[in-house]
């Protein structure tokens, strides 16, 4: 699993990449909320992750939280049908917007 | 049965979840299924080792069986932590699903994932093993 963040338009995008687990979860989770802190916007690039368990579930969660208190939003971008399936299971979907493309994101958040 | 063995540490995570794929692959199992019984899995695999091993304080091994036969695909995790059925456990119910992400909380989901990842999912503790049963029915004849 590896994790970057940069600042696209203003907005700031996390991208993650490989298998979120309960081994990677604690790395995502880091750089997430140190990559958020104080922002009312993010955008979670999850193109390239193809795995994603509960503890990454967690840590999505955690990101929502912060940037709720914020009056904020999530973008979550490139999510695979499959983790798509699991998050609408558990609830989590209807929390977040989905965006196919980071530019479809960024143009979301814009027009929020 | 083939088994193969894992040391119990999250480190096998990857491994066991990649023992899994090529199984499914080998099943038929559509991308869909396989991604949901590794989703199982892996949920399994790290409550036994984090709770069953790390946080006693143990060491131990957690086997990984697989077996295709009369359509149905079923992998099998053993383990030597103690006796502990997650099926025993108070699964999120419908009010947990219904609320607000701020006003969750933290966890739980690992298990309800997992029952509802398979067709069947098991506990029994045999020989002083957990064994904890994953079946999925396979399109084969």
């Amino acid at each position: 699993m590896n994790v970057t963040s940069s600042t696209v338009e203003g907005i700031t995008v996390i991208e993650a990449s490989g298998s979120i687990d309960s081994k990677t979860a604690s790395e995502f989770e880091r750089n997430a909320i140190a990559a958020i802190q104080g922002k009312s916007a993010a955008i979670i690039n999850l193109s390239n992750v193809d795995f994603l368990s509960s503890a990454g579930l967690r840590v999505l969660l955690m990101i929502y939280r912060q940037i709720k208190a914020q009056n904020g939003k999530v973008v979550l971008v490139g999510t695979s049908e499959e983790i798509l399936d699991i998050m609408a299971n558990t609830g989590f979907l209807s929390f977040f917007i989905t965006a196919e493309t980071l530019e479809e994101g960024i143009n979301t958040l814009k027009a929020a | 049965m083939e088994r193969k063995t894992f040391p119990g540490t999250l480190d096998s995570l990857a491994g066991i979840r990649e023992v899994v794929k090529e199984e499914a692959q080998r099943a038929g199992l559509s991308k869909k299924a396989a991604y949901n019984l590794m989703l199982a899995l892996d949920e399994i695999a790290t409550n036994i080792i984090v709770h069953g091993y790390e946080e006693t304080g143990t060491e131990g091994v957690v086997d990984v069986l697989v077996d295709h036969s009369d359509s149905q695909l079923t992998v099998i995790l053993e383990d030597d932590a103690a006796p502990f059925d997650p099926l025993q456990r108070e699964l999120p119910n419908e009010e947990f699903f219904a609320r607000p992400l701020e006003e969750r909380p933290i966890g739980g989901m690992g298990i309800h994932l997992t029952i509802n990842a398979v067709d069947e999912f098991k506990y029994e503790f045999t020989n002083n093993r957990n064994r904890n049963i994953f079946i999925v029915k396979t399109s084969d004849a």
